[in-house]
């Protein structure tokens, strides 16, 4: 569904963006780790269109998709859900979904999508004429996702869903992208909460330096110390050479 | 009482063309952070527009409105695609960075001016429109019909861009890229288009002033400097940036400007603008409907 190859990019004339590869199947959720300024959202900007990429490629659904305009992307069913706080705070909750269905035409099936979202998050229909900057970071990022699901994407991809929120409500946003995967979504699930991620997703790739350092099988991701270890910003190595340096 | 009425219609009718200039900078500003200073000789151009319409088409009054609406409009578009695009780049290619656009501003309304001067030359035209008789509301008090334009016109074309922004799917998209460009790309939607339409919009509606203007007028090269003032004391009045503000800024602006030139001096006509706008900043900086943090369209 989603190719990058061997991607390079960056802003101005900083790289951030070492070759970055991965693939993600149809129907799959893909889990994107690493830490803060290990190159994740620069990679989204470049997948979204919102930077160009210098070098190498991204292919969505079988056509090369990098360097073309953020809206045009969109039109190809690959949305980013942003995180909580990039919803429109002087919008209501009703304007910030339908602005997510700007690409759609068909009024019916536009009205037919929205119930579906409000079915999803009950709690967004009961605040529907509210302003957004009204609703908590749970609700603010439950927004974001269903004003994801407007456009009908072929593809999600999610910018860190669980950023800032409480323990309990990350718990619930996850449950909701389980669901949304069960239902045939492809989607690449980019996170700092490793474990959450990992549980929920069926293959795992860890960024370091703007390039894949990881990547399997989440199962055996979730027990791998190297991944623990990209965390705390070191390796296997820097723990064995700290090991020694104790004794 | 009786003077009291002629000069709050007078200044009603003015304030309302002050109020569609100042919309047109206060929209343009909210959306694209462009303080626009050539909006001034847009209004110019909107009027001649209008002026050559009139004596070369023989199309009615609104139809002309209409037309050199869309025409000014298009003209603006390809000015800010041709020359103020370009200086977006320093901000990312979504905002402005620096003096460069204020500068680019009072280039492009020195070029307006003198290329509208090549064109219809320094002599200001006439714009004789026919209204009919003018509407005797009480045996004292009569009304020219060209005020009732202005005033029906502006109000008309205020809930026109209301009811777009609030209520359309392509005003939602409008909207959404004046608060954060970079998002709206993310909904799918065509910003450099979108930025098109919102200049546009910002220039027609300047057109529409000066094609309402020019009948209880002479249509000149030179009128858009007076009014690019008033309309910035307008705009800022209201709280620069925020729509209804500028409505608001408008309508007191050319209310002052009528009752102090009726009642005090009518040589000073100017000045009461600026003394209106000087109290306003002293007690509420970020204008009446202005609030500190920036709320946009």
């Amino acid at each position: 569904m989603l190719k990058i190859d061997k991607l390079e990019g960056g802003y101005g004339s900083v790289q951030i963006l070492n070759g970055v590869s991965l693939a993600v199947a149809r129907g799959q959720m893909v889990a994107l780790l690493g830490g803060n300024g290990t190159g994740k959202s620069t990679l989204l900007k470049a997948i979204s269109g919102l930077i160009k990429p210098w070098r190498g490629s991204i292919s969505f659904d079988g056509e090369r998709i990098d360097g073309l305009r953020p809206d045009l992307i969109v039109r190809r069913g690959l949305v980013q859900v942003t995180q909580g706080k990039e919803a429109y705070p002087a919008l209501t909750v009703e304007e910030n979904l339908r602005l997510g269905a700007h690409v759609r035409k068909d009024r019916a099936g536009v009205r037919r999508t929205l119930e579906r979202v409000y079915e999803y998050f009950p709690i967004l229909a009961d605040k529907r004429r509210q302003h957004s900057a009204t609703l908590s970071g749970g609700q603010l990022q439950m927004l974001c996702i269903g004003r994801g699901m407007m456009s009908e994407p072929k593809m999600m991809l999610l910018d860190e869903p669980s950023a800032a929120l409480a323990p309990q409500v990350v718990l619930d946003i996850f449950r909701i992208i389980a669901r949304i995967c069960r239902e045939g979504m492809t989607l690449l699930l980019v996170e700092q909460n490793v474990r959450m991620a990992l549980l929920l997703a069926e293959y795992g790739y860890v960024i370091r330096d703007g390039v894949v350092h990881i990547e399997g099988p989440a199962d055996r991701l979730i027990s791998d110390d190297n991944v623990r270890l990209s965390y705390l910003g070191g390796t296997v190595a820097d723990r064995d050479a700290a090991m020694n340096l104790r004794q | 009482m009786q003077y009291f009425l002629d000069l709050l219609i007078v200044g009603l009718s003015i304030g309302m063309v002050y109020a569609l200039v100042a919309l047109g900078i206060s929209f343009i500003y909210s959306g694209l952070d462009i303080v626009h200073f050539a909006h001034g000789e847009i209004y110019m151009i909107g009027a001649f527009i209008g002026v050559m319409l009139f004596k070369y088409t023989g199309m009615s009054y609104p139809v002309l409105l209409v037309a050199s609406m869309i025409l000014t409009g298009l003209i603006g578009v390809a000015i800010e695609r041709i020359f103020y695009r370009r200086l977006t780049r320093a901000g990312g290619g979504y905002t402005v960075a620096g003096m460069g656009m204020i500068i680019c501003g009072f280039g492009m309304s020195i070029v307006l001016q003198n290329v509208a001067y090549l064109i219809w030359g320094a002599k200001p035209l006439p714009f004789p429109v026919s209204f009919g008789m003018p509407l005797e509301l009480t045996d004292a008090l009569v009304l020219p019909r060209s005020y009732v334009w202005i005033v029906g016109v502006a109000l008309v074309l205020m809930v026109a861009l209301h009811l777009f922004l609030k209520h359309t799917r392509l005003g939602l998209a409008v909207r959404a890229v004046a608060a954060n460009k970079e998002i709206a790309y993310l909904m799918g939607i065509n910003v450099p288009l979108m930025i098109s339409v919102l200049f546009g919009i910002g220039c027609a509606l300047a057109a529409a002033a000066g094609v309402l203007v020019g009948p209880i007028n002479y249509v000149q090269v030179l009128m858009g400097i007076g009014i690019l003032i008033k309309a910035f004391a307008a705009a800022v009045v209201g709280g620069f940036g925020n729509l209804p503000g500028a409505v608001l800024g408008g309508l007191l602006v050319g209310i002052t400007e009528s009752l102090g030139a009726g009642y005090l001096s009518g040589s000073y006509k100017d000045i009461y603008a600026f003394i209106l706008l000087i109290v306003v900043l002293m007690v509420r900086p970020a204008g009446i409907l202005g609030v500190s943090v920036k709320a946009k369209a």
